[in-house]
């Protein structure tokens, strides 16, 4: 749980942020085209966990905290909170903030988003603990908990499926039923579907005094940019073409090769980011053999890791075992570490034989939406073969992939890329393997226990011990297999100035020379 | 003409009711749902279920299916679940831009590979027949996203002549519009290209045979005159009716120069709908198609029946 002293000296380090270049709002302006592959399923920012949402909505919506530069949760909306010491109560007090259709937030706007998040919101499962929200005055909201939450505070600033405040009149609609108001920097003015979405600067747009600079998806916004369309462009190599041509300023993400290849030109810049996401192989303990522990350390013995790794994703990758980011709080060393990338033939045929598998067929299931994931099932097949396993690669469109992974039969192991969970804390990453509908399809009370202390645990080092826990028992019992971490290049050209790379391209802060 | 022409008409409503089948069918085949898409790529099982009920996609199959033709005999191709739009409204927005892709397509396939098939047929045998039968042979065996690529990295990366993508109206800049569609209506056309071309040859060979063609050689008309106007008429007649064929192809094949070109036509959103199973876009983006396809194909064997005095005299 974060305690007010944690939250003021994340606001303090914040302030002390270097600034860079000094922010310009007055009199900039220019257009900057941003590229991405997907366009967004939805901009109602609550109820859609999609990447191609949230490199739109982020700039359009703000949430009552989010995340810092590290990852960290910071005031955003919100000027900080109280907590009370049992844990009950979170009283919030409102920054003066004004949204795109002109009236100011108040307390009245937080609340009914706050709630309209529980009924439609993509992660509704974090207002679970809320028993009521109160709003004594028109600045201030108190929340109260039905039992401690630690993890409260983490899930509404989580960027995921943002817990994004929109006014009280929009809050009565369904799910992606409402106007796009937010209280960004920047306002929505079009979506073209296959097309392009427009936004504009927001000239009303508040920013956040408290900050001296940006500061991950909090800090300082300052909207340099008078407008930004992001176009949404499926193939790779048109994107690519797209930048060196200038008719595009920035790519969500280039293609490795792609990358190596424009290095040198002198006309772009490549934002290389490690790590983006982990890439996993999760097991389906609900289908013989892959229900006895043996058989999945056999698999975790066999593979080789680093070549699943190099060739999913041309190059560019971390071996890592860690089911945290190193350098965040949660981070557990080197627990599990012995049981990673092990790569030792020997001892999987073993463990294969220990297990009394008698040839049955093992379904790899893979999607050709996203290539690395289809790469890592194809590598591991293969892998898993020369074991003398009798394996069947499936590949399919992504929802089909996914449906079937829903489903307790059909697969024995699925390809994964990880990304915004590990970004966010330990919260989603253990919760994915725990509650009532476990990725692996069948409860491990471990994990179930470690997800109950994570998430009702007062003290910081209990939840530490927690996640650490969680990974020692992900490598004993080989609940599912990580693979290790992958990183994203983003790309720019070079009159794109004061650019970050982030989990998403963000537009404020930047200007265009 | 009108007879035959309602005839015609009447009976594509049998096939368009089995596509309408179809597409429903499918859509419930499929394994996959607009939740997934919605919810995104690490949504857990229990967000999906949540969804899926707000959606109403937990309804019964026969319920939906009584929606959907309730519905259709309205004339309402129902709304799309991601685009909070009509479906009908997605496809006409649309529309403008796959019929610019597709007709330009044609019209460039059409006319120049008739002159490659006159020019190799007027030139049978000798080296501009084996040249202009390899540039339609090529034309025809490269894949359009393969060419598409290269004409952008070409044309626009390194030569910056035309701009890597996206759609420009026509009524909003004829210019910008023309600069927009020349790369992808000119790959999209490359491959039916080869085909009019050989088709042309062939037609033409057979046709400067006949007694007719060396008859008014015979009369010293101009050997231009003789093939434009006397052969090349005659000739077409098959060629029309692979056009026809052709229109067919390309609608399919602007499929994927949409999505290389990103160009925001009826193909990429079938395609998109597809992908993130839109399924009210999927059964109306289908039925439509179909209805274009027969539409086309009835125009076809219209302009046959003019070419051809004795089609629309009942004299074949």
């Amino acid at each position: 749980m974060l305690t007010r002293r944690e939250l003021g000296l994340a606001a303090g380090a914040a302030a002390v942020l270097p600034l860079g270049r000094p922010a310009l709002a007055q009199g900039a302006g220019g257009s900057i085209v941003m590229a991405q592959q997907a366009q967004p399923p939805t901009l109602d920012a609550q109820v859609t966990s999609a990447q191609a949402s949230r490199n739109i909505t982020l700039h359009v919506f703000e949430t009552l905290f989010a995340r810092d530069e590290a990852g960290n949760p910071v005031p955003d909306l919100a000027e900080g909170v109280d907590i009370s010491p049992d844990g009950l109560t979170y009283r919030f007090a409102l920054r003066d903030a004004r949204f795109h259709n002109g009236k100011r937030m108040t307390s009245a706007d937080v609340k009914a988003s706050l709630q309209r998040y529980g009924r439609v919101g993509a992660s509704a499962f974090i207002m679970q603990p809320v028993e009521a929200i109160d709003t004594p005055d028109a600045k201030t909201v108190v929340v109260r908990l039905k039992n401690p939450s630690p993890g409260f505070i983490a899930g509404i600033s989580s960027p995921r499926a943002p817990c994004a405040i929109i006014p009280e009149e929009e809050a009565g609609k369904e799910a992606n039923r409402i106007e796009i108001i937010g209280t960004g920097p920047y306002r929505f003015v079009e979506y073209r579907p296959d097309s392009h979405v427009r936004l504009t600067r927001f000239a009303d747009y508040v920013q956040n005094t408290k900050y001296q600079g940006m500061d991950g998806f909090a800090g300082r916004k300052v909207a340099n940019v008078q407008d930004i369309t992001i176009r949404f462009v499926p193939e790779a190599g048109a994107r690519t073409a797209g930048l060196q041509t200038g008719e595009m300023h920035i790519l969500e993400a280039i293609a490795v090769p792609a990358a190596q290849r424009l290095r040198n030109d002198r006309n772009l810049v490549m934002h290389e980011m490690m790590p983006w996401s982990f890439q996993t192989l999760m097991l389906n303990h609900a289908m013989e053999p892959m229900n006895n522990p043996v058989f999945r350390r056999a698999l975790q013995a066999a593979l080789d890791l680093e070549e699943i790794m190099a060739i999913s994703t041309d190059g560019l990758y971390r071996m890592l075992h860690g089911w945290q980011h190193p350098g965040t709080t949660y981070f557990a060393g080197d627990v599990g570490k012995p049981l990673y990338n092990v790569n030792n033939k020997e001892r999987a045929r073993a463990l294969l034989r220990e297990s009394g598998y008698r040839n049955e067929e093992i379904i790899m299931l893979g999607d050709s939406s996203f290539s690395n994931h289809q790469a890592t099932i194809v590598t591991a097949a293969e892998q898993l073969k020369s074991i003398g396993l009798n394996v069947r690669t499936v590949i399919t469109d992504w929802p089909t992939a996914f449906s079937q992974r829903t489903q307790r039969t059909g697969w024995h192991m699925w390809a994964l890329m990880l990304g915004i969970e590990p970004y966010e804390g330990p919260y989603g990453v253990v919760g994915f393997f725990s509650g009532n509908a476990p990725v692996q399809h069948v409860r491990d009370d471990v994990i179930e226990d470690c997800q109950r202390r994570l998430n009702t645990s007062l003290a910081e080092a209990d939840r530490k011990k927690a996640v650490s826990d969680f990974q020692a028992r992900m490598y004993d019992q080989a609940i599912a297999i990580k693979c290790g971490d992958v990183g994203i290049v983003q790309a720019t050209r070079a009159q794109v100035r004061d650019y970050k790379p982030y989990r998403i391209p963000r537009m404020w802060g930047v200007t265009l020379a | 003409m009108l007879r035959y022409a309602a005839g015609r008409l009447v009976s594509a409503l049998p096939v368009l009711l089995i596509v309408s089948l179809l597409s429903f069918g499918i859509v419930w085949i499929v394994p996959g749902d607009v939740a997934v898409e919605m919810a995104g790529p690490t949504a857990t099982a229990e967000e999906l279920a949540r969804l899926r009920e707000r959606l109403g996609l937990t309804k019964p199959w026969h319920e939906q299916l009584i929606g959907w033709y309730g519905a259709l005999l309205q004339g309402d191709l129902g709304e799309s679940i991601l685009l909070r739009q009509g479906v009908g409204a997605a496809i006409v927005e649309r529309l403008p831009v796959t019929l610019s892709l597709t007709f330009t397509a044609l019209l460039i396939a059409f006319v120049c590979g008739t002159a490659l098939g006159v020019l190799a047929a007027v030139r049978a045998g000798k080296a501009a027949d084996r040249a202009a039968m390899g540039t339609a042979l090529i034309g025809f065996s490269l894949p359009d996203f393969w060419l598409g690529l290269v004409f952008v990295y070409l044309f626009a990366v390194v030569l910056g002549w035309l701009p890597t993508g996206g759609y420009v109206p026509f009524t909003q800049d004829p210019l910008g519009w023309a600069q927009a569609m020349i790369l992808p209506a000119g790959t999209l056309a490359l491959s039916q290209m080869g085909l009019f071309a050989r088709m042309t040859r062939a037609a033409m060979l057979e046709v400067l045979r006949q007694d007719y063609v060396r008859t008014a050689r015979a009369k010293g008309m101009p050997g231009w005159i003789v093939v434009g106007k006397h052969a090349l008429r005659n000739a077409l007649i098959p060629v029309v009716t692979v056009a026809g064929i052709a229109c067919g192809v390309l609608l399919g094949g602007a499929v994927v120069i949409e999505s290389v070109f990103s160009l925001p036509g009826v193909g990429r959103l079938i395609v998109g709908a597809i992908q993130r199973r839109d399924y009210p876009v999927i059964q109306g983006g289908l039925l439509l198609t179909a209805t274009i396809f027969v539409l086309v194909n009835l125009a076809v064997d219209l302009l046959y029946a003019a070419l051809d005095p004795r089609i629309r005299h009942g004299r074949r």
